[in-house]
């Protein structure tokens, strides 16, 4: 996608031109989507983009431009507009290097696919979405099934000003089944997307008959549902997309994109007992074939394990090379960005609760004599500096005496993110890891959440009281 | 050029497996400044374009896209158009045929003025926000410009393509005067560069929001009311669910089955015009190569047309308006170019109520029914003067609503519109509407 000499004369140009650093990002993208509704395609549409983003650092100010237009002519223009521009503002440094000495590395294939991309026609796929339909069919009550069938090929080069040069390759597919049921007085849906960094194995992992099923099984849950009740209760959170609370109230709080700007409560609390003892909270990009993993990131880093809280001690935040330079924190490798179109930022990969020390689940429902079992979170909102955030409970359940006890839905759970991290007092050891989109400054990426089944000692939940 | 090229070689590939197949090549450049603290401190430069073909065989449309224009990828695309459409079933759809449509150039060198200048403009414009003593914070102040080119061909015949392009000034400030903070933001949008003028978007702006500054609550009632454009517009973008062929193919028009009635106000007249040469939306020809002209949708209150594309036609069995609407990544829609509602005699107030901004448009109207429940900002006239007024909330049916109008402002205010299309407002006036205030 890229060739050398171009990549040289761009990036010596941007620090000719008085840029500190400055980074060159090309990709190419193939993507196709097919959607069915009652087995009947719905939207069957594939496309190939492709573009390069150009970010320049003066200092620690940030320009960023991007095109599709991948022709010489075009990225030098391309250079010298964002050093004119700049000139317009501030001052020019005129310091800059010379040649470059690019040291090349190629993704060792951890993640890559065993089938491909061109392995099956698009009838082959057709046929999966219908098996997820009839697999959804369990009840009479079903009442529309959607099917969607997600594949992605990403191929990735950063090359940058200090002589990186990265070829990474991604390749991701995600099979989503949305159900709604309907016993004539109400509608109800349920949904389940498994998606994880492979190709079209993800079925074998996922018969699609199976997540049809699963989607079916938590629609038909919820038809026989009793409007939650409200109050200040014990809460047990699923295993797996459980996780989401933790994801959205926690995990954007330590991104240095929030604590540069000290927008964030968690700023300067590193070596702070700010969670539950009873918790170890991981962000990992390695996680073989995982959702949100990836051999490098979007800035030519390679990716690792970073531990966020250890036992409760905030230990690490993710940190992006803007954030290193604003806060002196070492770089994860957690620079990331949806396309060409953004300039990255620090983000989560795949982020989770560890195994803790309750033997089993059944475990932590005991000593509860009346609490909420949120099996599974849908959507929710939060505010990015407090960590207040309102989540709505797609699958929930009573539990009463110590045990799991009737369903109920139009549950919300109410709090703030740095609380409830403190109020965990018990985590099993079943931990799942669940497929979502998480949308930030850098635009909409895959991450994973996940964790075991983790209790909290009290959480506000809001229902039809 | 390249789009041509790629263009070119995909209907070639198409003639030769003997499908129908229309080929669309968008790429729009983009720039972005903004300033702060009397610098430059965000800029932004982009360029995307891309390839979409839509292919039709056997009733079947299949759609795929590319952004990369070399031979191999654009044979994929193909490919995947195909078998895209060979997975659905049977709709009955056909590519309209078309003729040669030229290639138009609808900004010359309008937008061609130095980077540095447009640089300084949007320093300047900043500078004259911040120096007025209520200006508490600057959420933004920007200056962008988009250009964009389209080139079309089809198996069947149409073959066009054209360049236009708008420049933008906007700025949103946070005024503070007592206890009372107001947040607001405004934009001048121009078809050319030299049209813009920092110091007259910032008093613009620094009037809009500062006229709110101080305002008391409004009390319930029944008030004589006057619609600044803005609110116009907001409005008939609302009304522009109901006027599109889509919706009335799918049965979600409250104006289906309504052609010919009367519908509105007789001071209501609404055109779509796409050759408007002050147009900052205007097009030649449309997204399947249909050449533009004026539709009138309402005519003196009476409903005329709605806006079709070659698809919404065969289904509804009206004439295609040529409003088909796409990027070269997405499926065909319907949408409007310069929306206008034709100027009147002027809307003046003596005892009631200006509503300046309708807040929460996406959750407090539904576009279906047209109930609309909205909070609003306001002034207050009365006794000869006028003082802001907010905490109210207006609670309306947008169709009784345009059966009410009882005057039209005599000039037109130019506003983004939906859907990439532009709209041109006047003011409106409607006598004892509801507001549920302190």
């Amino acid at each position: 996608m890229l060739n050398t000499a171009t990549a040289e004369s761009v990036l010596s140009a941007a620090r000719r031109g008085g840029a500190d650093f400055a980074e060159l990002y090309v990709e190419r993208w193939r993507r196709r989507t097919l959607r069915t509704i009652d087995g009947e395609v719905e939207e069957a549409v594939s496309a190939i983009e492709q573009g390069a983003g150009l970010r320049l650092f003066f200092g620690t100010d940030v320009v960023y431009a991007y095109t599709n237009d991948l022709a010489d002519a075009a990225l030098d223009e391309l250079t010298q507009t964002l050093v004119r521009l700049r000139g317009t503002g501030g001052g020019v440094d005129a310091g800059g290097g010379g040649g470059l000495d690019l040291r090349r590395r190629t993704a060792a294939g951890v993640h890559a696919p065993r089938v491909a991309f061109e392995a099956q026609p698009r009838a082959w796929r057709l046929e999966r979405l219908r098996e997820l339909d009839a697999g959804a069919r369990v009840d009479a009550s079903v009442r529309q099934v959607e099917g969607r069938l997600l594949e992605w090929e990403q191929d990735v080069t950063v090359a940058n000003s200090e002589g990186a040069w990265v070829d990474d390759r991604r390749v991701r597919t995600r099979c989503v089944a949305v159900v709604i049921a309907s016993d004539g007085e109400q509608t109800q849906t349920g949904h389940f997307g498994p998606g994880l960094s492979l190709g079209l194995e993800l079925f074998e992992r996922h018969a699609p008959a199976t997540i049809g099923e699963q989607a079916a099984r938590q629609a038909l849950v919820n038809l026989r549902a009793r409007p939650a009740p409200a109050g200040t209760m014990p809460v047990v959170l699923g295993n797996g997309f459980g996780g989401v609370i933790f994801h959205e109230a926690l995990g954007h709080l330590v991104e240095t994109t929030s604590v540069a700007r000290r927008a964030s409560v968690l700023t300067d609390k590193l070596g702070e007992q700010i969670a539950s003892p009873q918790v170890t909270y991981v962000d990992d990009g390695t996680t073989p074939h995982g959702w949100g993993s990836s051999e490098f990131d979007d800035e030519g880093m390679a990716t690792e394990r970073t531990v966020l809280i250890d036992r409760g001690v905030l230990t690490s935040y993710m940190v992006d090379r803007w954030g290193a330079l604003k806060t002196g924190y070492a770089r994860t490798g957690s620079g990331r960005r949806e396309n060409y179109t953004y300039a990255p930022t620090s983000r989560m990969r795949n982020t989770f609760i560890l195994p803790g020390d309750a033997e089993e689940p059944a475990d932590l429902f005991a000593g509860i004599d009346l609490g909420l079992y949120a099996k599974s979170l849908g959507g929710g909102q939060v505010r990015p500096g407090s960590g207040e955030y309102n989540f709505a409970v797609k699958e929930g359940y009573m539990i009463r005496g110590g045990q799991v006890a009737e369903p109920v839905r139009g549950a919300m759970l109410v709090g703030k993110g740095p609380e409830t991290i403190r109020l965990v007092d018990a985590v099993a050891r079943d931990l799942a890891t669940e497929p979502g989109m998480c949308g930030s400054m850098s635009g909409s990426i895959p991450t994973e959440v996940g964790q075991p089944h983790v209790r909290v000692s009290r959480i506000v939940v809001g229902g039809e009281a | 050029m390249s789009f041509e090229r790629a263009k070119d070689h995909v209907l070639r590939r198409a003639r030769e497996r003997g499908v129908d197949a229309e080929v669309l090549a968008t790429s729009t450049r983009e720039l972005r400044l903004a300033a702060s603290g009397g610098r430059v401190d965000e800029i932004g430069h982009a360029n995307r374009g891309g390839v979409g073909v839509r292919v039709v065989a056997d009733g079947r449309v299949g759609y795929a896209s590319s952004e990369a224009l070399d031979d191999a990828s654009l044979d994929w695309m193909l490919d995947e158009a195909v078998e895209n459409a060979a997975l659905q079933p049977p709709r009955g759809a056909e590519l309209p045929v078309g003729g040669p449509l030229g290639r138009s150039d609808l900004i010359g060198e309008g937008l061609s003025a130095a980077v540095e200048a447009k640089g300084a403009a949007v320093v300047a414009l900043e500078g004259a926000i911040v120096a007025d003593p209520r200006v508490d914070a600057l959420f933004m102040a920007r200056y962008a410009e988009t250009e964009t080119e389209a080139v079309l061909g089809s198996t069947r015949g149409v073959d066009g393509g054209y360049r236009n392009g708008y420049a933008m000034l906007m700025a949103s400030p946070v005024m503070k005067q007592g206890d009372s903070v107001k947040q607001g933001w405004d934009v001048d949008v121009v078809k050319e560069y030299h049209q813009l003028d920092p110091t007259r978007t910032s008093q613009e702006i620094l009037e809009r929001v500062g006229r709110h500054l101080g305002a008391s609550p409004l009390a319930t009632g029944r008030y004589d009311t006057v619609f600044e454009p803005d609110v116009t517009a907001i409005l008939l973008q609302l009304l522009l669910y109901s006027l599109s062929g889509k919706s009335v193919a799918e049965g979600k028009s409250r104006l289906a089955g309504r052609l010919g009635d009367r519908v509105a106000s007789e001071l209501i007249t609404l055109v779509d015009d796409p050759t408007l040469p002050e147009g900052l939306a205007s097009r030649p020809f449309d997204a399947e190569g249909t050449p533009a002209r004026r539709t009138p949708l309402i005519e003196g209150g009476v409903l005329r047309s709605f806006l079709h594309n070659s698809d919404t036609a065969r289904r509804t069995g009206q004439a295609n308006t040529g409003h088909a609407q796409r990027s070269y990544a997405s499926t065909l829609g319907v949408g409007p170019s310069n929306l206008v509602l034709e100027a009147g005699a002027g809307a003046s107030l003596d005892d009631g109520v200006i509503v300046t901004d309708l807040m929460g448009v996406h959750a407090g109207a539904n576009p279906i029914t047209g109930d609309v429940s909205l909070q609003g900002l306001g002034l207050r006239v009365e006794g000869g003067a006028t003082r802001p007024v907010e905490n109210f909330a207006l609670s309306f049916n947008l169709f009784e609503l345009l059966e009410r109008v009882n005057a039209v402002g005599d000039t037109l205010e130019w506003r983004p519109g939906g859907g990439g299309g532009m709209v041109a407002a006047p003011t409106l006036r409607v006598d004892a509407l509801s507001f549920a205030g302190a």
